[in-house]
């Protein structure tokens, strides 16, 4: 391997919360508690003297960077206080901008620098389109009462298709569109170049079925069960905080799938399916324990992060925190304006509404370069490992 | 002196419950006829006003029938001109004796037995007391206390400030035009203090200014010294101008067997025109020691082609890159190789110490420094940052242009305009290969007493320090135990002739050579011996009406202490002694002694141990003991109470080379039926004080065995035993194997002849 070490990379890995990554000298601790390494396959005391060495294009894409969890265990029992598990974390939080498209708003989406232009963006957008929507005015408080949020963008007569949920979905599916679509191709750039470096044979593919079945689902399993958050130990709190986070966020997934099929489909046929769901409603239940278990959940993870600031001294990153204000953002003003639509206060309520859908876009228009990208890239880096261990990764 | 004597036995610490102090006194007072005193706790302040009062009476020789001589030293010392003899009752008779083994009775005359052992012991003492005679210390006629400091770099202007700081002249002789030596080609120096990160200035050029207007330093540079005659406190010094031959250099040693054949005329006189190492020079400047600070030369990496040293452009030594940092910018890309072996061996250059490890890191600072985006690569099989450097390790290692590996530096070759290094079994898991403008091979430092005499003294025993080869040409100096000291006295090595070091190192490496320089000529001038018997007023007296010219005293004595004239007849000089007594172990003649040690008094002491005739329970068996290591460690075993034979009687030596086998001959021939000696380790990695003695112990005790088969004795009645101070619990195994064997040969056939 002819080596060219690339100082920009060490540089950015050291103001990204891997500023301690020079002071290991690789006597392997952090492989030996690791928790999640295999038999054979260590880390990551390989990865820290790669990241010692500037090695950008062996990090951003080695499997073992993308399994790490940050559990901690590996940092607590660093004799020289190099803190791997935050040096791999700085290493993602790289890997997420390397692989982010378009470049330029992976870039924005890398520092706090970017964040006024990051709230900018959405805000900007949806007060385009709230104006475009000529809807802009506030309601009184008896159409506020029986329409809620629904006509936040005025309605239209057409029956067949409510001008609310236009103006939504033409906000907020370019914007996931736009994250899913930067998100696939980071990793199946990461996905070639993995099987790339692990020499894998391309004549053997897994149809798509073979790899649902085989990789992608146990995979999830894993991932919901939360199995390997579970062999932590230093930090076996945050399964506390990130076990109701993420089932929140199925259910809220499930809530939206339910009120996209009621209102953009079944609507169409049944217009009194519009409007908001009374509270016995099991969609509404099911949303509002979801926003609560989100807000405890991150509740949780918010509190567990100022600990490790505190205690294991971990260097406080944007890139951390991003995610932590951006959950904490849609949970609060989404259930903000739901409580306001109780209590009956329409200019108010519209308000934290605007800042829910603001927050909203935020989460899905940002996905692939903020850390929230780990629900992309950890997911694929499970499925690789699969793969990898499987009859196909053995074929060569 | 006439002595008056008294002894006195203590019943402290079990001594009394384990013995007849009646009877034991008895012995002194009968058999011994010298009066005799007990007293329940001697070191009190009770027993002490006892002998104060009888010293105040008259009495001034004491014998005190106690503890070992190793302890309680200063409530038995009853000044200088008293004669104070120790018995060992308690470690060495008391605390020794043997436990039954488990479930047995204790032997039916075990008490006896003890009884005995006491008796012999008070015997001794009180012959030893009889014969012992008070230290007339040596005196040089005319001492000078000047010192000279042989070469003028960091060490060297380092030694010379702090001895003239201390009072002393100093005179340094340097070879080169001017002082500093190699430290004015360094950039920066490691770091001294808290928090032992950053590197600093060179201290070398404020140390230049401060000795140069110290007017007690006398600087002469482009000088060398031809020879040094004399001893210490009168040591004579003979310079030259750098680099010349003079008739007044010193002559190489010439064996007595080539010395033969120079006179046969079948060997030309590797010293014609050499003024023989015994004539004085009259112009020589008198000095009263040395410190020796030659230095180190860089050594030759020329020989690991793979390297490619001397034939690639861009690959240098650590020295010359330094000097390249020194004058100007380094370039941006360096590799720094640690290890030459590649594959085959992981070890670093030789002579490298831990300096070329400190030397890599520092010097991949400059790259940093000197470029905006300069990249070091340290490529090593070991780093050694010993100490505080640890600190400066890891600093260097924050460093986001240093790379740190370990690994197998495989091949430098030219590529394009730089160069390629290729390195195998990485800690990145991989091979890589490194493009780099320049490589820095972590060349070593051999001593400059690897490759030539350095010193050059006018001794019988030859102009260089001896079996240097023992320490890889190391001017010797035993780091642990007497660092600074070589195998001269009054030549103390420090910096690189020492060791492979840093220059903080050099500096207080320095500062204790020079400190010895000084104990030296103050020793000297009280006329006791300067080490490792710090302070001892005796010295070996030749009766030279006896000596036959033999020069075993002046080939076997181990610091070249002895000269000797035309016949052959020994020269001694007593200020370069250091009292081990090897010329008298090694006199055929038995002429060599000392006033309170010397082959009379311990012949004596054997033949005051008592012999029972016909009894087999009670063999005698002679033990001479190192003082240094042996007899603490026995006396540790008997602290341990970890049960020593009764049969065997223990003798301090001062060293095993002082061990005259007429004392073995006197023992077997007074009936005892062993004899062993315990002496330090010899060879490689020796352990004497006396760095020779118990070596030479050996080969004599090889010797007499072959003696007693002539005499129809087995020669398995006399071993020698290699024991460190820490082998006290081997002690006992030592000690009763020996005497087993002897109990199974029988008693001596010779008893009561």
């Amino acid at each position: 391997m002819n080596v060219q070490p690339d100082l920009g990379f060490i540089k950015s890995l050291k103001e990204s919360g891997g500023d301690t990554l020079k002071k290991c000298f690789q006597c392997a601790t952090c492989s030996v508690m690791c928790p999640l390494a295999k038999e054979g396959k260590p880390f990551p005391r390989k990865e820290m003297i790669w990241a010692q060495w500037g090695l950008k294009e062996k990090l951003v894409t080695d499997p073992d960077v993308f399994l790490c969890h940050q559990c901690g265990d590996c940092t607590a029992n660093c004799p020289r206080g190099a803190k791997p598990g935050d040096v791999l974390g700085a290493i993602r939080a790289f890997a997420y901008t390397f692989y982010g498209w378009p470049a330029p708003l992976a870039k924005l989406a890398s520092s706090a620098k970017g964040l006024p232009v990051l709230i900018g963006i959405p805000v900007l957008v949806i007060f385009i389109m709230w104006a475009l929507s000529g809807a802009m005015h506030f309601p009184t408080k008896e159409e506020f009462a029986s329409h809620g949020y629904q006509q936040f963008f005025g309605t239209w007569d057409f029956y067949w298709y409510a001008k609310n949920i236009f103006f939504i979905v033409l906000i907020m599916v370019p914007a996931l569109g736009i994250g899913l679509f930067s998100g696939f191709k980071g990793i199946s750039t990461m996905w070639k170049t993995m099987c790339d470096n692990a020499g894998l044979n391309k004549e053997y593919r897994p149809s798509i079925v073979q790899f649902v079945q085989n990789f992608l689902w146990p995979s999830l399993v894993e991932i919901v069960k939360h199995s390997r958050f579970r062999e932590c130990k230093t930090n076996i709190d945050r399964v506390r905080g990130h076990l109701p986070l993420m089932l929140a966020f199925i259910g809220l997934f499930i809530v939206t799938c339910w009120s996209l099929l009621k209102n953009d489909v079944l609507g169409l046929i049944w217009p009194s399916l519009h409007g908001p769901l009374p509270m016995t409603d099991p969609f509404k239940l099911l949303a509002n324990v979801s926003a609560i278990a989100l807000l405890f959940g991150i509740g949780v993870l918010w509190a567990n992060r100022k600990k490790a600031e505190s205690e294991l001294n971990t260097q406080p990153t944007f890139y951390d925190w991003f995610l932590i204000w951006e959950i904490t953002a849609v949970g609060v003003t989404g259930l903000a304006a739901e409580l306001l639509r109780w209590a009956g206060m329409p200019i108010l309520g519209y308000i934290v509404y605007f800042l829910h859908l603001v927050s909203v876009m935020m989460l899905f228009l940002y996905l692939p370069y903020t850390k929230f990208a780990h629900l992309l890239y950890r997911t694929t880096a499970y499925a690789f490992e699969k793969y990898r261990q499987s009859e196909y990764g053995k074929v060569n | 002196m006439d002595k008056k004597y008294c002894a006195y036995i203590c019943a402290g610490c079990g001594i009394g419950d384990a013995l007849d102090m009646e009877a034991l006194a008895g012995i002194v007072t009968g058999e011994m006829s010298m009066e005799c005193k007990t007293h329940a706790c001697l070191c009190g302040a009770d027993g002490r006003a006892l002998i104060e009062k009888d010293i105040a009476g008259g009495v001034n020789t004491v014998v005190v029938g106690a503890c070992s001589p190793r302890v309680m030293g200063r409530e038995f010392d009853f000044g200088k001109d008293r004669i104070t003899v120790r018995a060992n009752l308690r470690e060495q008779v008391v605390w020794a004796q043997e436990k039954p083994e488990e479930g047995k009775e204790p032997h039916s005359e075990a008490a006896a037995f003890l009884q005995e052992a006491a008796s012999d012991y008070m015997r001794m003492a009180c012959t030893r007391a009889k014969k012992t005679l008070p230290p007339e210390p040596y005196k040089l006629e005319e001492i000078n206390k000047t010192i000279l400091v042989m070469g003028g770099g960091l060490a060297g202007l380092t030694a010379a400030k702090e001895a003239a700081d201390a009072g002393y002249n100093v005179i340094v002789a340097e070879k080169e035009n001017a002082i500093g030596g190699k430290a004015l080609g360094w950039r920066k120096s490691f770091p001294t203090k808290a928090p032992w990160t950053d590197l600093e200035e060179n201290p070398v050029k404020s140390l230049i200014a401060s000795v140069e207007a110290n007017p007690k330093i006398a600087i002469k540079t482009a000088t060398e010294v031809a020879r040094i005659s004399g001893a210490p406190g009168n040591f004579g010094i003979t310079f030259k101008a750098a680099g010349t031959r003079t008739e007044w250099d010193a002559p190489s040693k010439v064996t007595v067997d080539q010395q033969d054949m120079i006179e046969k005329g079948t060997m030309e006189d590797p010293n014609k025109g050499l003024k023989k190492y015994t004539e004085q020079n009259a112009d020589a400047i008198k000095v009263g020691s040395v410190v020796l600070a030659t230095g180190w030369k860089p050594a030759d990496v020329s020989q690991y082609e793979h390297l490619g040293y001397g034939k690639i452009k861009n690959v240098v030594t650590n020295a010359e890159f330094e000097r390249l940092a020194k004058d100007g910018k380094v370039p941006a890309n360096v590799a720094f190789v640690q290890s030459p072996g590649g594959k085959d061996h992981d070890k670093d250059f030789p002579y490298c110490n831990s300096v070329t490890s400190m030397v890599a890191l520092k010097q991949a600072q400059y790259v940093c420094q000197d470029n905006t985006d300069g990249k070091a690569y340290i490529l090593y099989q070991h780093m050694r940052t010993p100490g505080h450097m640890e600190l400066f390790y890891k600093s260097a290692q924050n460093n986001d242009g240093i790379f740190l590996t370990k690994g197998n530096v495989m091949k430098v070759e030219e590529s394009g305009n730089g160069l390629t290094v290729a390195v195998e079994n990485t800690l990145l898991g991989e091979d890589l290969s490194l493009n780099v403008d320049m490589v820095v091979l972590a060349a070593g430092m051999e001593p400059t007493t690897l490759s030539e005499n350095s010193i050059n003294l006018a001794y019988r025993q030859g102009p260089a320090f001896a079996e240097l080869e023992l320490f890889d040409g190391y001017a010797d100096s035993h780091f642990i135990c007497f660092p600074y000291e070589t195998r001269r006295t009054g030549v103390y090595a420090c910096g690189g002739v020492r060791k492979a070091e840093t220059m903080e190192e050099a500096v207080d490496d320095a500062t204790g050579a020079a400190l010895k320089a000084i104990q030296c000529i103050e020793s000297v001038d009280r006329g006791v011996a300067v080490h490792p018997r710090s302070g001892d007023a005796t010295y070996p007296e030749f009766f030279f009406q006896r000596c036959t010219q033999c020069k075993r005293c002046t080939e076997e004595c181990p610091f070249g202490a002895l000269d000797d004239d035309e016949k052959g007849t020994p020269l001694p000089n007593p200020t370069r002694c250091r009292r081990c007594g090897t010329c008298m172990g090694a006199c055929p003649e038995r002429i060599i002694g000392f006033k309170d040690y010397n082959i009379d008094l311990i012949g004596s002491m054997i033949k005051a141990i008592e012999v029972p005739e016909d009894d087999e329970d009670r063999l005698r068996i002679l033990a001479l003991v190192c003082e240094n290591d042996a007899y603490p460690a026995i006396d540790m075993a008997g602290m341990k109470r970890l049960g020593l034979n009764h049969m065997v009687r223990f003798i301090p030596v001062r060293c095993l080379g002082s061990v005259n086998m007429a004392w073995i001959r006197d023992a077997l021939s007074a009936g005892m039926d062993g004899a062993i000696l315990l002496g330090c380790a010899y060879g490689d990695d020796y352990q004497c004080h006396f760095v020779k003695g118990s070596e030479i112990a050996n080969k004599r005790m090889e010797n007499i065995g072959d003696t007693l088969s002539t005499l129809g004795l087995e020669s398995e009645r006399c071993a020698t035993n290699q024991v460190a101070i820490t082998d006290y619990d081997k002690i006992p195994q030592i000690i009763n194997e020996f005497v087993e064997q002897i109990v199974e040969m029988g008693p001596n056939p010779f008893k009561g002849f």
